[in-house]
């Protein structure tokens, strides 16, 4: 039986609070990740204490890190960032290297013993996915190429991250070959984990996407059930070893991202991203005010000083190796610049690392705390450097350019300016299609379902599949530089969605079903709206008249149509005949 | 990690495959992710997702009130499609019978009550869409009817939670219900614009607003002593408003409620205590008999009886049965009020699952009958079971004119008027026929001759003659009624109307004269128009003054505002 069910006030509160806050923060130009983590402060038992950790909020907060990495994984087309593997690599290795030395020494200068200086030395080597990723998402640079390379240096730190907990975890090392075996088994079990989701991304999942995708509802779920596959795995893999005799951990946050990634490199993803983001805000906001809400003042702020030094020395520390070794690697000042002013703070993962060291006996509750507001306050001020990165770079520009090398790397994509964006792929467009063809060089077609989809492909359109509704899927058809725009939808909340986007010069052709819709958009700019059912009246009513006047050109007319309907051309190229009505 | 994000895991993973199973054969998923629950119900601690589920049914009844449509309230109303009200009450009546016959207490009863009587919007609804968006009569019914039930439902809900049925609290349940209703109207005219202006542009802070607006009023239902649904439905009305401004926004809740009500449906799932490998023999029969009877009553007696009401109210029968058809399970809303009273101690456990599993078997069943229901209508129409009701068609119909080589207009739409003008105007005779009564006085009004009656009666065509007519033009877009005219197989000439292109070339091919696509017709204009303004032949800004006059010379008032 089942006890009487009481909704957490926990969760309201927060909700609440971060609402609030977040208000606050946009009204006067915070980016929101402040507001939060201060939200958290401010609720937490460092001030207010309304608020405990629950089991509620701890899954959501977790939840939050897996759908980041989930929703990252979304984003990332393996050919998209082949190139910069190795880049990557050589800069990760080195990066975590200098900083672990670095944080390590500052410790010891500022009077920790030496396993604590060491075990800080070890958590200040990560920059935070969460600050990273989501201000990239928020600013739409994810897939920039300064977005890709910290996301794979972050990814890097995640797997040291996973192996430094997983050694922690087992206790005080026997020694160096303990060490070592470790790092080989999670090497391996990653190793896997990809194998397997890239093999699923080539095999089973594009003819499970393609049978499910015109199905909103179920396409989302199956998704999120596949995602919650690779998190289940990663975090039972110790389970699932338990019977070979081997002891190892993944994080689930590189399951999420796993999962993310054989999604990806299918044709629906764009559709996906745009689903899974709002929950992925929800979650990842209870993480970030969740992060405050462990401690007690005294012990987060027992080495405030300590914590304000260190904070100061190592973020610029960090932004210059990072500086460094991109330049070494060969990217371009403004790349370099901007992927290294992204990965100053220290990240959630150190919070992580030391409360596994705390809970392994190594080192006190205080120094627990010093790391936390170490990360609070790094993240806190990165979040700034971040959102303001470009107009920073532009005023270092010169200084930077003179001793920096020239970049070697391409990045980018060609952007679609002065094309036709076309809604919908249906019969009344279909014979439009190669007409605007001949007239724009790009044509760019929307539609939700995936047979359309292959066709146009086929044929050499752009085709992107999603619902216009949502806006990277606006985003993605550059609606805003569209010369011309045609919508076969009908759905009056697509067309206003259309016509608030376009730029003032665009044609915009769109349909509806009812007078008041139409009238209604040509009040918001539409040129053209296509009444069908109405234009379908006027027009069968004429030829009842000429039906009943037993004129010949009615004969004609119909059998016009019919031929029309006959066609199974998807592209009919019979538009030079089209257009002659039976009035004219 | 938690326990809890393990099981949220586990849930989703066995989601899966159901899911896949679903989509296969085009069933509904509500019942799939229920009978996931049930397996998932062996791996899990349900009591751990008791409140995501609690969630799940906040964010269903909130996104129902988002949607709601206020005018389709009146127009139900105004179509005395109340009627509805009267299947609630026999059906509802039948349920209590049936569990007090098998010995069920009548406090326990009731849910069996509800549970037959509500339908579910979900599924009936969704498996209705074509004939929605056509705005068939029956789909427009079948819509009223879930309406009605829905928001009956949420009343219920309500009186509920005073945990018992004295008049005391219930007012008093009424009332904390009605200051929140209050207190929704109040937000959605002065405060949810302001959260639209503090989130500025930002999707995100908007969804957060939103959840939180929820939030609170779910805190203040729960405050009140009232279900958290009431509390949610009432933060729903509070939402309410033209998406259009706020695409994000919806968007974003819809996925957030996907997700939360699939937690739901599955721990719906985990609670049932299966019949057989968890509970002994006769224990499990005893269930199974009183599942057997509530889905009996659903799938069989509740259609009937709908169908019953229907004809009396003057629907013709095919109209009637398939309304009722769509009708044929139990609602979602029987299980937010069946977990909810689980949990207050309200339901025993047998109880409980029978309603569960009537409800994933029901939902399953429709979507089979919706699959058959023309096949299930003709059946029932050719045994004699539905009556003919020819009277009634003589007495609603006027053919007294002469009729000979006339036209048979089929619909009394945008089309019908169209073609009853231009024969207006030819002075050729014609007959309408026409079967919605919502139609009927303009049909009255403005026709010469027409019958009221169903297109695919025999008797109808007798009716309007169609021996001695010259041309049959039908305008509605129902493959079904398409195909039976064709079978009919007139002298007169036929032409026909359908959306799909496949579709009309097989009615070509089935003899008919000319079928009328009206997105053929509109690709062509649309052509035209397109390159006159590549061209330069014309100017956007020429195309769209000229467009707008040809927009204000339609003038049909009385038919713009019907959906």
């Amino acid at each position: 039986m089942v006890s009487e069910i009481v909704l957490t006030v926990d969760f309201a509160i927060i909700l609440l609070g971060a609402t609030l806050a977040g208000f606050v923060a946009k009204q006067t130009g915070q980016p929101t990740i402040i507001a939060y983590i201060l939200a958290g402060v401010v609720l937490g038992p460092a001030a207010l204490g309304v608020v405990e950790v629950s089991e509620l909020t701890e899954l959501l907060s977790e939840l939050g890190l897996a759908f980041l990495l989930f929703l990252l994984g979304i984003k990332m087309r393996l050919d998209d960032i082949q190139h910069i593997l190795v880049p990557i690599a050589k800069i990760s290795i080195p990066q975590m290297a200098a900083i672990f030395l670095a944080g390590a020494g500052l410790s010891l200068a500022l009077g920790f013993d030496p396993l604590e200086s060491f075990l800080i030395g070890l958590a200040v080597m990560y920059s935070s996915t969460a600050v990273v990723i989501k201000m990239l998402t928020d600013k739409d640079e994810a897939t920039s190429l300064h977005g890709k390379i910290d996301v794979g240096v972050l990814l890097v730190q995640d797997i040291v991250v996973v192996i430094i907990l997983a050694v922690l975890a087992a206790g005080r090392p026997d020694g160096l070959a303990d060490v070592a075996t470790t790092l080989a088994v999670v090497l391996v079990l990653v190793a896997l984990v990809t194998v397997a989701a890239v093999v699923a991304s080539q095999t089973v999942l594009p003819v499970v996407f393609r049978r499910i995708a015109d199905n909103k509802e179920v396409f989302f779920l199956i998704a999120i059930s596949w995602a919650f596959l690779f998190v289940f795995v990663s975090d039972n893999i110790n389970l699932f070893l338990a019977p070979l005799g081997i002891e190892a951990y993944l994080s689930i946050e590189m399951g999420a991202f796993m999962a993310g990634l054989a999604i990806a490199q299918l044709p629906y993803s764009k559709e996906l991203q745009d689903r899974v983001n709002p929950l992925t805000d929800l979650f990842v906001m209870v993480f970030f005010v969740s992060v405050a809400l462990d401690l007690e003042a005294t012990q987060l702020l027992e080495y405030w000083q300590e914590a304000m030094i260190a904070a100061l020395v190592l973020m610029p520390v960090k932004f210059l190796v990072f500086l460094y070794l991109l330049d070494w690697q060969g990217f371009d000042t403004e790349t370099t610049f901007l992927g290294s002013i992204n990965m100053i703070q220290v990240s959630e993962f150190g919070i992580i690392v030391a409360a596994v060291a705390f809970e392994g006996g190594f080192i006190d509750a205080e120094v627990l705390g010093f790391m936390t507001l170490l990360a609070i306050f790094t993240m806190a001020v990165s979040v700034y450097f971040i959102e303001f990165s470009h107009p920073l770079f532009e005023r270092v520009e010169p200084t930077l350019s003179k001793w920096m090398s020239e970049g070697e790397f391409e990045g980018g994509k060609r952007e679609y300016r002065d094309h036709a964006v076309v809604i919908g792929y249906d019969e009344v467009t279909r014979n439009a299609l190669p007409l605007l063809a001949d007239h724009y060089e790009d044509v760019v077609v929307v539609d939700r379902t995936v047979e359309h989809i292959d066709t146009l492909e086929e044929e050499g359109y752009d085709a992107i599949y999603g619902d216009f509704r949502n806006s990277t899927i606006r985003k993605d058809a550059a609606v805003k530089k569209a010369d011309f725009a045609l919508s076969s939808s009908v759905e009056p909340a697509v067309n206003k969605a259309l016509l608030r986007e376009v730029g003032e010069d665009a044609t915009v052709f769109v349909e509806a079903e009812r007078v008041d819709d139409a009238h209604d958009l040509y009040d918001r700019g539409a040129h053209c709206v296509i009444m069908t059912p109405y234009l379908a009246g006027d027009r069968l009513a004429s030829y009842l008249r000429a039906y009943l006047a037993e004129d010949e050109r009615f004969v004609d007319a119909i059998n016009d149509d019919v031929e029309l309907l006959e066609s199974s051309d998807p592209f009919p190229n019979t538009y030079e005949r089209l257009g002659g009505d039976l009035d004219d | 990690m938690t326990e809890l994000l393990t099981t949220i895991s586990i849930m989703f993973i066995v989601a899966g495959p159901f899911l896949l199973v679903a989509n296969r054969f085009d069933l509904p998923t509500v019942p799939l992710l229920v009978i996931a629950g049930t397996i998932v119900g062996f791996f899990i601690d349900e009591a751990l997702t008791l409140e995501l589920a609690q969630y799940g049914i906040a964010l269903l009844v909130f996104s129902f009130g988002v949607d709601i449509d206020l005018s389709a309230v009146r127009s139900v109303i105004r179509d005395s499609e109340v009627a509805a009200l009267a299947q609630i009450a026999v059906v509802g009546s039948l349920g209590v019978g049936l569990g007090l016959a098998l010995g069920v207490p009548l406090e326990e009863a009731l849910f069996l009550g509800v549970a037959a009587a509500l339908s579910s919007t979900l599924v009936g609804t969704a498996l209705l869409r074509t004939e929605i968006t056509m705005n068939l009569l029956q789909g427009r019914l079948a819509q009223s009817i879930h309406f009605i039930q829905d928001l009956l439902a949420i009343l219920f809900v309500l009186v509920l939670s005073a945990e018992t049925l004295d008049a005391g609290p219930v007012t008093t349940m009424l009332g904390s219900g009605l200051a929140l209703l209050v207190a929704a109207v109040l937000v959605n005219r002065y405060l949810f614009d302001a959260i639209g202006r503090l989130a500025g542009d930002s999707d995100e802070l908007m969804i957060l607003g939103v959840v939180s607006l929820l939030a609170v009023f779910v805190g203040a239902a729960e405050y009140a002593g009232v279900s958290v649904a009431v509390g949610a439905f009432a933060a729903g009305l509070a939402v309410r408003h033209d998406p259009v401004e706020y695409l994000g926004l919806f968007n974003g809740l819809e996925s957030i409620k996907d997700f939360f009500v699939a937690i739901f449906f599955l721990t719906v799932g985990a609670l049932v205590v299966l019949p057989f490998v968890e509970i002994g023999w006769s224990e499990s029969v005893e269930k199974l008999v009183l599942a057997g009877g509530l889905a009996l009553l659903t799938v069989v007696v509740k259609p009937a009886i709908t169908t019953a009401i229907l004809l009396y109210r003057g629907y013709e029968p095919r109209s009637a049965t398939l309304a009722s058809l769509s009708s044929d399970q139990v609602s979602e809303f029987a299980l937010i009020i069946a977990i909810e009273a689980l949990v207050l101690g309200l339901l025993t456990q047998s109880v409980f699952d029978a309603i569960i599993l009537a409800a994933a078997v029901t939902m399953i069943v429709s979507s089979l009958t919706k699959r058959y229901d023309e096949r299930i209508y003709r059946v029932l129409a050719d045994r004699g079971l539905l009556p003919a009701n020819h009277g009634k068609v003589d007495e609603l119909s006027d053919v007294t004119g002469p009729l000979v080589d006339h036209v048979i207009i089929v619909g009394y739409g945008r089309h019908g008027q169209k073609l009853v003008e231009a024969c207006d105007a030819d002075d050729t005779p014609y007959v309408v026929i026409e079967n919605d009564p919502a139609r009927r006085e303009a049909v009255v009004a403005e026709c010469d001759a027409y019958v009221f009656g169903d297109a695919m009666e025999q008797y109808t065509w007798e009716k309007a003659n169609v021996d001695d007519a010259s041309l049959v033009v039908s305008t509605i877009d129902s493959d079904p009624v398409s195909r039976r005219l064709l079978s009919f197989e007139f002298d007169a000439d036929l032409t026909l109307r359908a959306s799909d292109r496949t579709i009309a070339l097989e009615l070509l091919e089935a003899g008919a004269l000319y079928v009328s696509q009206p997105d053929v017709l509109a690709g062509k204009q649309l052509v035209s128009r397109i390159r006159r303004v590549l061209d330069d032949e014309l100017t956007p800004e020429a195309l769209r003054e000229e467009q707008l006059t040809e927009l204000n010379s339609i003038d049909h008032p009385e038919f713009q505002h019907r959906r």
